[in-house]
């Protein structure tokens, strides 16, 4: 179950004209809840005029480095992200969970390893935090990183990736891929695809020595360069991704609720949607579940524990009113939302509208 | 992570290309409910079959036996205990979950539920049934310890990384534990007139285990084949099992 922590804004820093670094320390007591592996992230809580956003950001900072750091690039219409980069402040406080993800692979300071890595945008935050992490507590490491950004003005951590190639001679080299702009040498220029995968494999990275790939970015240049690595010889185990939350939703819109007449009606007419298909069930407002009777019409709706307590059965009621018996997994805003259990669902309205697809 | 514009590719088509997905933040809702619903049928099964399995340590003839069983017992909590913490992060209340059920409830032994769900919780048909004593927990293991690393070396592929992670740790514990039971039931056989108990006991798992292995619609497989949640139809698994356990039980001239 969620736990949010508050963490107190020690510093925001500008690191390119539309992305921020933000260091956080926690509560007294809270540090363990903190002590991060390299390459998590942290989940934030925030009210924006009265409803709750969610947004996940990795932490950059190094494993060793006793600092909790997060990089927040701005997207157009990012809510979030927006507030981050304009409005917050040192000395404030956040709520957030603790660490959470497993883009990362045991430290071994033992054995040698080649990594290599593939970054675009803000995709590099995880990568920094691991390539750090690797660089100081893998002394035969060797690293190599390939980093696409639009331009050289929107490359985020640029000096500090300078500043490690200086601090460990030898073992950190980076490539960057410029979107727009024209580079002496064609390679480095356009966007990070298969064609350049090759080119690359072929003349700057020697793939059969690489031990681990580690991918972050959006969805296409993540399947391109998967691909490309299995093509080149490494297995699913060899490469590790993170996904850019790209399917994270904007602000949702508050649950529609009719006030239809609490008649004695022991009858309901549900309409339900899974996976884009609509039916309508008549059940009895007494008795039956919301889940129960989608289930009895054929429908295939998710559900596990029939108790309230996984929330496999989330879904949105749009439209009418429904009664919760019980509730266990589903925190305040969920249902300010709209979302409920249907395991646990009666409707109390004649008409109820629910969705699983929302 | 973090929130991003920069891509367009709609979730499907990156699934159905082999992407991975990577928090509970990436999944589309329907995504989500088949995702929790398969972590849940581990949780539940590995509950129910550590509960029912601490029973047959006191059962053990040795110190050694009962140290294996022992241990099992443990590490079937710790597989469940592995995936339930990635349950919690989609929001299940990780420790209502785990109190929610009595793992240690059973059908009668001469019950047949086919490959039906039943009762409250997810678990996979064999888990209803009961053990028998030593020789029928051995057993039992054997043949569910074969079915479980199927099962798990199937989803290692499984498109949502955290689980198929979490799933490659947990397959050569369960290899072993199907070792250990081998290991067992050699000591079982060569221990006296234990043969034709052994018979009976793999007669009864034998057909229980295959109907867990279940019988899923093409249509329903297709889907979850799309999501990347499945890559080998439920007949093809279900044959490379009775192929593993055909070879170890002609081994132990028990065929």
């Amino acid at each position: 179950m969620a736990r949010f922590l508050s963490l107190h804004v020690s510093d925001v820093r500008r690191e390119t004209r539309d992305a921020v670094v933000v260091t956080l320390t926690p509560q007294v007591g809270d540090e363990e809840a903190f002590d991060f592996i390299q390459g998590q992230y942290l989940t934030f809580r925030r009210n924006f005029d009265g409803e709750e956003l969610r947004r996940s950001y990795s932490i950059c900072a190094g494993r060793d480095e006793g600092a909790l750091r997060v990089g927040i690039k701005r997207v157009d219409g990012g809510c979030f992200s927006t507030w981050a980069n304009e409005d917050l402040k040192i000395g404030e406080t956040i709520d957030a969970m603790p660490p959470m993800g497993s883009f990362h692979t045991p430290v071994d300071p033992h054995i040698a390893r080649n990594y290599l890595f593939f970054a675009v945008g803000s995709g590099i935050t995880p990568v920094l935090s691991i390539v750090k992490t690797l660089l100081s507590a893998e002394p035969n490491a060797t690293l190599t990183l390939v980093y696409g950004n639009r331009s050289s003005n929107s490359i985020m951590f640029r000096e500090e990736l300078d500043d490690l190639k200086n601090v460990y001679m030898g073992r950190l080299s980076v490539v960057h891929i410029l979107g727009s702009e024209a580079q002496d040498i064609d390679l480095f220029s356009g966007r990070i695809d298969a064609e350049k995968c090759r080119l690359l494999f072929k003349s700057w990275i020697d793939i059969s020595s690489v031990d681990q790939a580690f991918i972050c970015g959006p969805e296409a240049m993540m399947l391109t360069v998967a691909q490309s690595l299995r093509d080149h010889g490494l297995i699913d185990e060899q490469i590790k991704f993170e996904l850019f939350a790209s399917s994270q939703s904007g602000r949702a819109s508050r649950k529609v609720v009719s006030k239809t007449n609490e008649g004695a009606n022991a009858i309901c007419t549900a309409t339900i949607t899974i996976d884009g298909t609509t039916q309508q069930i008549d059940m009895a407002k007494r008795g039956e579940t919301v889940l129960d009777a989608a289930l009895a019409a054929n429908m295939d709706a998710p559900y596990a524990c029939k108790a309230g307590v996984c929330s496999t059965c989330r879904a949105m009621v749009l439209e009418g009113e429904v009664e919760m018996e019980k509730n266990h997994s589903l925190e305040d805003y969920e249902v300010n939302r709209g979302y409920v259990l249907t395991c646990q669902c009666y409707p109390l309205s004649d008409k109820v509208v629910v969705s699983y697809d929302q | 992570m973090s929130e991003s514009t920069e891509t367009k590719m709609p979730l499907d088509n990156y699934l159905a290309q082999g992407g991975k997905l990577t928090s509970p933040e990436n999944v589309t809702p329907r995504y989500r409910g088949h995702i929790m619903r398969m972590m849940a049928s581990f949780i539940d099964s590995q509950l129910a079959g550590s509960a029912g399995f601490a029973d047959s340590v006191n059962t053990g003839p040795g110190v050694k036996e009962r140290i294996a069983a022992s241990r099992i017992t443990l590490e079937k909590l710790v597989h469940a205990e592995q995936v339930l913490m990635l349950l919690g992060q989609f929001g299940a209340n990780t420790e209502r979950y785990f109190s929610h059920h009595p793992w240690t409830a059973r059908l009668p032994r001469d019950s047949d539920i086919g490959n039906s769900r039943h009762g409250q919780d997810m678990r996979l048909n064999v888990f209803h049934y009961p053990i028998q004593g030593w020789i029928d927990a051995v057993v039992m293991n054997v043949l569910m310890g074969k079915a479980v690393s199927v099962q798990l070396d199937e989803n290692l592929k499984i498109s949502y990384q955290p689980l198929a992670e979490a799933y490659r740790e947990i397959l050569p514990r369960e290899r072993r534990h199907a070792e250990l039971g081998l290991e067992g039931l050699v000591k079982i056989l060569a221990s006296g007139n234990t043969r034709h108990e052994v018979q009976q006991s793999v007669a009864y798992w034998r057909p229980r285990i295959a109907a867990s292995f279940g019988s899923s619609s093409s249509e329903r497989f297709e889907q979850l084949q799309r999501l990347g949640l499945r890559n080998t139809p439920n007949e093809q698994l279900q044959a490379a099992w009775e192929k593993d356990v055909s070879v170890s039980l002609s081994e132990l001239k028990l065929d």
